[in-house]
């Protein structure tokens, strides 16, 4: 009952975490409820390496909208690596362009979430719940402190981290 | 709601329409109605180079998605849509496995019922119903036709809009 | 009996200190004024008795150090520690090295800040007097490792205190965490599970028998439960010369 007055968004039906390390490799996948179909590993090495690859397209196919022609001098939105060409803007000037966020299907919904540093974190979730941001930080924070705090896990390697694992599952569970 | 573009895919993976629409202006936004909202098709080379690209990554992503989705979710299961912090990108599919793709502004609500309309109500009236129109389409021929894109340009502008 | 020529030795090195005008950038001893005026030379003490030896070196609110800092530290000190091992038995040791001149060193401050809130008089010599501070028998030395020293560790005692039941080995004691905060971010991979980084800990409180005078070898185990995973228990086995120095003690009455 605590839960429910501090997530009053409601249940959160949690499928399964994939975790891509900032080269496209799988380091993480786990299993949280049945819903999806389960894949050999072989297939969701692949799928991390295809999504790695869709997601920076995603991000180069942002519509690029001419600048008015009245006024070339116009300056864009700086904004370091993913600034669109001179005389274009991005729709929504301001906000760096960023891949893939919510992708939806009819049983599922993908949430992916790119940290600063390019490890992205693969969350399929029911269509049908919210607060799916307090999930991933939440994730993020347990990978911040059980993954990268030990220092038996080696950057960008599949973590076996049983801590990692036990907190995770825990924390997930209590949710649901 | 703002419309960036729209994509028709045939089942030969080939685009076999494109068309890209510019926000107006906001200092002439009240003055034109359709008339100020042109087909990117007549625009400059660099463009055209531009939308010309796009269209393969628009479709290899999709096609990407939507064999994913498949796999993770079983073959009944269907990619809807997705969205970036810039844009949403809408996705329907016909069971002969023509592919329409839209991109709008990431406020949109869900465009499936819009893109299944065009689909029912546009393309299987002025494209496939038309006499003249080849059965395939390569390059775009037969669903550039006059009727389809006038009714198109009045769909997004008016219903959409 | 290590403790009269500590005593005599800060005397002298405060004597030399106190001689000269006060130093403009001692924090230590406060403003010249709150001192109080001592009858002969020996160590300073501010009006409020609070050295900079009493206080944690931290002011902030609750004197909390960074944990993930620690923990950065921590895993930093692993790997260092992992470089060029033989195997596991050599990282516990190598882990065990690093802890032991910490719990050296941590035994004088402990014994400050226990003799200062217990003996009223610090200047006075006379320690004839006052009951001597220094663990002499081994349940005072457990109780001082479970109690004080797991506080000014971690913050709060030790879960556990337990005498070996075996008759064979009575030379063995055991202090039980059940969350030790060394190992609360570290997953030690499947084919090393012998491995316990709380060995640095260990090392820390052989530091701690040793500096006392109780020559020990103590060890980290893992012994997990459904409830504390990471439970670890620190076995502590002393050496014989302990033991017979206890027979003899015991003989005599001293607590």
């Amino acid at each position: 009952m605590r839960r429910a007055s501090r997530y009053p968004l409601g249940d959160v039906t949690v499928f399964s975490l994939i975790i891509i390390n900032k080269a496209g490799g799988l380091i993480y996948q786990r299993e949280y409820q049945a819903g999806l179909r389960s894949l050999s590993t072989n297939d969701y090495l692949v799928l991390a390496g295809t999504f790695h690859g869709v997601h920076a397209i995603t991000r180069s196919i942002t519509p690029k909208l001419p600048l008015a022609q009245t006024s070339p001098a116009t300056t864009t939105p700086g904004g370091g690596g993913s600034a669109p060409p001179a005389g274009y803007s991005y729709p929504n000037p301001g906000i760096a362009a960023s891949g893939l966020e919510h992708l939806e299907t009819e049983k599922f919904r993908l949430t992916c979430f790119q940290t600063l540093t390019g490890t992205k974190f693969l969350l399929f979730t029911d269509p049908m719940t919210g607060n799916v941001d307090t999930i991933m930080n939440k994730i993020y924070e347990l990978y911040a402190d059980y993954v990268m705090k030990n220092p038996f896990y080696q950057l960008e390697m599949p973590v076996r981290c049983e801590a990692f694992d036990r907190h995770l599952g825990a924390w997930l569970r209590g949710r649901t | 709601m703002t419309v960036y573009s729209f994509y028709i895919f045939d089942r030969h993976a080939e685009c076999i329409y494109k068309r890209r629409w510019l926000p107006r202006p906001a200092s002439i936004a009240g003055k034109s109605g359709q008339s100020a909202t042109p087909a990117i098709s007549a625009g400059g080379g660099q463009t055209v180079r531009a939308t010309d690209d796009d269209s393969k990554l628009v479709f290899g992503t999709v096609f990407s998605l939507r064999n994913m989705v498949r796999k993770l979710g079983g073959d009944d299961d269907n990619f809807v849509a997705f969205n970036t912090s810039q844009y949403k990108l809408h996705y329907y599919e016909t069971p002969t496995n023509i592919k329409f793709v839209m991109l709008t502004d990431t406020k949109s609500p869900s465009m499936r019922i819009a893109l299944q309309q065009i689909y029912i109500n546009l393309y299987v009236e002025y494209v496939v119903k038309n006499p003249l129109s080849p059965v395939e389409h390569p390059g775009g021929v037969g669903v550039n036709n006059e009727l389809f894109e006038e009714s198109l340009e009045q769909f997004v502008t008016r219903v959409l809009s | 009996m290590a403790a009269p020529p500590r005593h005599s030795a800060m005397l002298s090195m405060n004597s030399a200190v106190a001689t000269p005008q006060p130093m403009p950038g001692d924090m230590s001893q406060g403003p010249p004024q709150s001192l109080t005026p001592q009858p002969s030379q020996g160590l300073r003490v501010p009006s409020n008795r609070k050295t900079i030896y009493d206080r944690h070196l931290n002011r902030s609110r609750n004197a909390e150090l960074s944990r993930a800092s620690f923990a950065y530290l921590f895993a930093e000190m692993v790997t260092y520690a992992q470089r060029r091992v033989t195997g596991i038995q050599d990282l516990e040791k190598r882990l065990n090295e690093q802890g032991y001149p910490l719990g050296l060193r941590l035994l004088d401050l402990l014994f400050y800040r226990t003799t200062t809130t217990s003996s009223s008089a610090l200047s006075s010599s006379s320690t004839s007097s006052s009951p001597p501070n220094r663990p002499l028998r081994i349940l005072t030395l457990l109780h001082l490792i479970h109690g004080p020293l797991w506080r000014l560790l971690f913050g709060r005692s030790a879960d556990a205190l337990e005498h070996s039941v075996s008759p064979d080995t009575p030379n063995e004691y055991m202090i039980t965490d059940n969350d030790p905060l060394v190992n609360a971010y570290i997953s030690v991979p499947r084919e090393m599970n012998q491995l316990n980084c709380a060995a640095f800990v260990a090392g820390i409180i052989e530091g701690v028998c040793d500096g006392c005078g109780f020559e020990a070898k103590v060890s980290a185990h893992n012994q997990p439960t459904e409830m504390w995973p990471s439970r670890t228990v620190f076995l502590l086995s002393f050496g014989e010369s302990v033991m017979e120095r206890e027979k003899v003690l015991e003989r005599s009455g001293i607590k």
